[in-house]
């Protein structure tokens, strides 16, 4: 009796059917990091090609700001577009790696047990432990897949400076830190209760160790090590090349699966390992209406999304006071601070600064927003608003209220970061700038929000099973706001997104035709998107 | 008596199915009406249509008089709904749900729902993710028992209840009927619709084929008959209502025949000394599976003879919406 008790029993099938079910998943993912890291390293050679062009870089790069948001910068004269490639792109890669693996280590495991999927392929002669290995050895095969094609890409792109060690380095380190987060969502996966629980507690994680990184760096980088985070700097990449960061990696991965594997067999199908205690017999006296109910749902992450993001903007507000070490601002540093302050002095650096952060707040804000709008859709299909929509509610209240949760949603998460980063940069900062002069950016930036609200709430309303479709926007909005100010992309990339039409708040004061269009652009789609909703079929199971 | 539900030529398409051809068919005041058809038939598509969440490509249905898409606001507030599948948000507790579901109708939780939660013997205070299929369908039954509708819309109410659950449905469905409200119940637990239902209508590949009551149904249909008479009675198979004659012996025989020759059928075979006669009408099993075989089979080819039931196919899902 070979298969006697064998609790790894058709894991080889579950791995095939899981990769069937997500191979676009992957291959967009792999795709997208393999493309941008590529071209990156293709645009680098152009754009620092001369010493002159790089020393003035590394200067900005130095700066805490810079330190801060991507890590420190190891390189030593004479100076390569390499080394200058390596510390803008570890940590910043770092973070979409991460991303990727939560979403598929949660995806192959916990998600597939809240659907029901589990327990039917449990019921054949599959092993108890099946599904968490097809979903270990997706991880592996994925990460690998995608370490490989980054350093191929690398090669490929010959940057001046590159080597073959720095190339293989770069993407195998990517690959074992991408696997580091999965075995962590795998972990987190045993502990919720529910798949939304361990993206929620994955993410959480993700956002710490981020600001651990952070603030080590900063502060003191010695202690950047203890963050694992910090990892994916430490690789120095064309810069020493030091593998040791990989093998820790790899220790760290092994461990988490030690914990997990054991903590799989011991939780029951379906549950959390963190058991819930019995719940109300009756709903109390705020739930009830779509809007309670709508906020009693996610009151959790609303809380967390608010608080979160007053603490990143805290945490950037931090390191104002240090800003004064810019000295010479030409250079890129000049582009990515939105170019319109060179020499005018500590408190403009620090506005112009605030004003990108801003728009880095707008994009991250837009997620709980979309969230909250897309819920709709997909409680419907979940088949949660059945008996909902047959009450005294009319569609047009329904779409009306998980639109505005989402606007609001994001308007507090917005207003919150931009207060975090203010009051905590005026504690750092000698002589401080006043609260409503940040604000300035929160205002500027809202209409923006409210507009991917809006394309959000258009999307469900005609074609919800491509609703998740809005979320090339904050995605692209990123991507060309972060890296786009720093390869000289013209101005026309940025303006695809709602995020690139803002002018320079707070440095500027609000443009009030800006603002005025684009809120009358989110109310017309609003309005737009409920008309649609209501003349529609229900997203029925 | 008036209607309380009017579905008119109702058509909808889901891309290149028809899943709706055209139904009609009307929910009386105070009675319990069946709807019973296949899986895939179209029963659900149309209940969706009738409360307004998917929107029909052709035809009217009427609640109360109102047009049940544009008044669904004010329909609703006289409509209580158990879907087939019950899905629930599975942070809540049954208990959250079930007074949420009251209150957006403008009702509270009364004592009425407590006897309920008791008889039906839910835990109202587990959260709904730990609530198996019958759980679930409890939560919901629970909050549209306690709700004071005109019109009570289950479809396939019982699937996953146990049978003692099943019978305390079955009485809270005849404490309605007895207090004057109208209902819709949809499914395909035929003994179910037989012993509680008024009327039926069944539905076949997005049509009505028969709709009325069972007795009604009964006279267009046909009976098994066993008789032994005293002389050979093998020339009755010849009789063109007579059909699948199957007999044991000269004497002895076993046949169905068309329910409105049963007068000419005894007049034949009185000469022949009838020592013996059972007659059975149809259920509704039979009804429905001669119905449903007609789609397929030709004429005459149709067995009303219990025992053949098995051979009979059950049409396969026909579209994703059922």
């Amino acid at each position: 009796m070979t298969m006697h008790n064998n609790s790894f029993a058709n894991a080889g099938a579950i791995l095939r059917i899981n990769l069937r079910n997500d191979w676009l998943k992957i291959v967009l993912w792999i795709l997208g990091m393999v493309g941008l890291m590529a071209i990156a390293a293709a645009k680098f050679g152009d754009l620092y090609g001369t010493q002159a062009a790089m020393q003035s870089i590394v200067v900005t790069l130095k700066t805490p700001s810079m330190v801060a948001l991507l890590g420190p910068f190891f390189g030593t004269e004479p100076y390569e577009s390499a080394m200058i490639y390596g510390s803008e792109m570890t940590v910043f890669m770092g973070l979409f790696a991460a991303m990727m693996n939560i979403h598929i280590a949660v995806g192959a495991t916990r998600a597939q047990e809240d659907r029901g999927t589990v327990e039917l392929m449990l019921s054949r002669a599959t092993g108890r432990q099946s599904p968490l290995i097809a979903g270990i050895v997706e991880l592996v095969i994925v990460n690998l897949a995608a370490g490989i094609l980054e350093s191929l890409g690398l090669t490929v792109a010959g940057m001046p400076g590159s080597d073959a060690s720095g190339n293989w380095l770069f993407g195998m380190a990517l690959a074992a830190f991408g696997m580091m987060f999965g075995t962590f969502a795998l972990l987190m996966s045993q502990l919720a209760s529910s798949a939304r629980g361990a993206t929620m507690l994955s993410y959480i994680i993700l956002a710490v160790l981020f600001v651990a990184r952070m603030s080590t760096d900063v502060q003191k980088p010695q202690w950047t090590q203890w963050t694992l985070y910090g990892w994916i700097e430490l690789i120095k990449p064309y810069m020493g090349n030091d593998w040791m960061p990989v093998l820790w990696m790899s220790v760290v991965c092994l461990a988490a699966l030690a914990i997990t594997i054991p903590l799989a067999s011991a939780k029951d199908l379906g549950a959390g390992l963190v058991t819930a205690k019995p719940g109300r017999t009756t709903a109390s006296v705020f739930l009830r209406g779509p809007l309670s109910l709508l906020a009693r749902l996610e009151r959790v992450s609303a809380l967390i999304w608010v608080l979160g993001m007053f603490l990143l903007g805290a945490s950037y507000g931090s390191i104002f006071g240090t800003i004064g070490d810019l000295v010479s601002t030409d250079g890129v540093l000049g582009n990515f601070l939105a170019g319109t302050v060179k020499d005018s002095g500590n408190q403009a650096i620090v506005l112009s600064l605030s004003g990108t952060l801003t728009s880095i707040f707008a994009v991250v804000v837009s997620i709980p927003a979309i969230l909250a709008i897309l819920r709709l859709n997909a409680d419907e299909s979940k088949g949660y608003m059945e008996m909902f929509h047959v009450k005294r509610v009319s569609r047009r209240r329904v779409f009306l209220v998980f639109l505005a949760f989402g606007a609001v949603i994001g308007t507090v998460c917005l207003a919150a970061a931009v207060l975090g980063m203010g009051i905590v940069g005026n504690q750092a900062m000698k002589q401080p700038i006043s609260l409503a002069i940040f604000m300035r950016g929160f205002v500027g930036f809202w209409p923006a929000v409210m507009v991917v609200c809006g394309l959000a709430a258009l999307l469900s309303g005609i074609i919800p099973r491509f609703q998740k479709v809005i979320w090339i926007i904050p995605l692209y909005g990123f991507m060309s706001l972060y890296i786009g100010g720093l390869m000289n992309l013209p101005k026309w990339t940025q303006r695809l997104s709602p995020y690139g039409w803002v002018n320079s708040v707070p440095t500027d004061g609000v443009n009030s035709t800006t603002f005025a269009w684009m809120t009358a652009l989110s109310l017309f789609l609003a309005v737009a998107a409920t008309e649609l909703y209501r003349r529609r079929d229900l997203q029925l199971r | 008596m008036t209607d309380v539900l009017a579905v008119a030529n109702l058509r909808k398409r889901f891309g290149k199915v028809r899943a709706l051809r055209s139904i009609s068919f009307s929910v009386r005041e105070g009675e319990v009406f069946g709807f019973i058809g296949p899986n895939g038939a179209g029963k659900s598509t149309t209940i969706r249509i009738i409360l307004g969440m998917l929107r029909a490509d052709k035809g009217r249905v009427t609640i109360f008089g109102k047009d049940a898409w544009k008044d669904a606001v004010e329909v609703h507030q006289h409509v209580a709904y158990v879907p087939g599948d019950v899905f629930l948000w599975p942070n809540l507790t049954g208990g959250e749900i079930i007074d949420i579901l009251l209150k957006l109708n403008g009702e509270r939780h009364t004592s009425t729902t407590d006897d309920l939660i008791r008889e039906f013997n839910l835990d109202p205070t587990k959260k709904s993710r730990t609530y198996s299929k019958g759980n679930r369908q409890k939560v919901a039954l629970i909050a549209a028992f306690s709700s004071d509708a005109d019109l009570y819309i289950f479809d396939e109410p019982t699937s996953g209840l146990d049978p003692l659950m099943i019978s305390i449905f079955e009485q809270h469905v005849s404490a309605l009927k007895r207090a004057g409200k109208s209902v819709l119940l949809s499914s395909h637990i035929l003994s179910e619709v037989e012993r509680i239902c008024d009327r039926i209508g069944i539905i076949r590949s997005g049509e009505i084929i028969e709709e009325g009551t069972l007795d009604e149904m009964r006279q267009f249909s046909r009976s098994v008959v066993r008789v032994k008479t005293a002389q050979p009675l093998a020339e009755i198979g010849t009789l063109p209502f007579v059909h699948q004659f199957e007999s044991r012996n000269d004497n002895d025989a076993m046949f169905s025949v068309d329910s409105e020759s049963i007068a000419n059928l005894i007049s034949v075979l009185q000469p022949l000394g009838i020592t013996s006669f059972e007659s059975t009408p149809p259920t509704l099993e039979d009804l429905f599976i001669r119905y449903y075989n007609e789609d397929t089979s030709s004429e005459g080819n149709v067995s009303s003879v219990p025992g053949l039931h098995a051979a009979a196919a059950v049409e396969s899902e026909k579209h994703g919406i059922a």
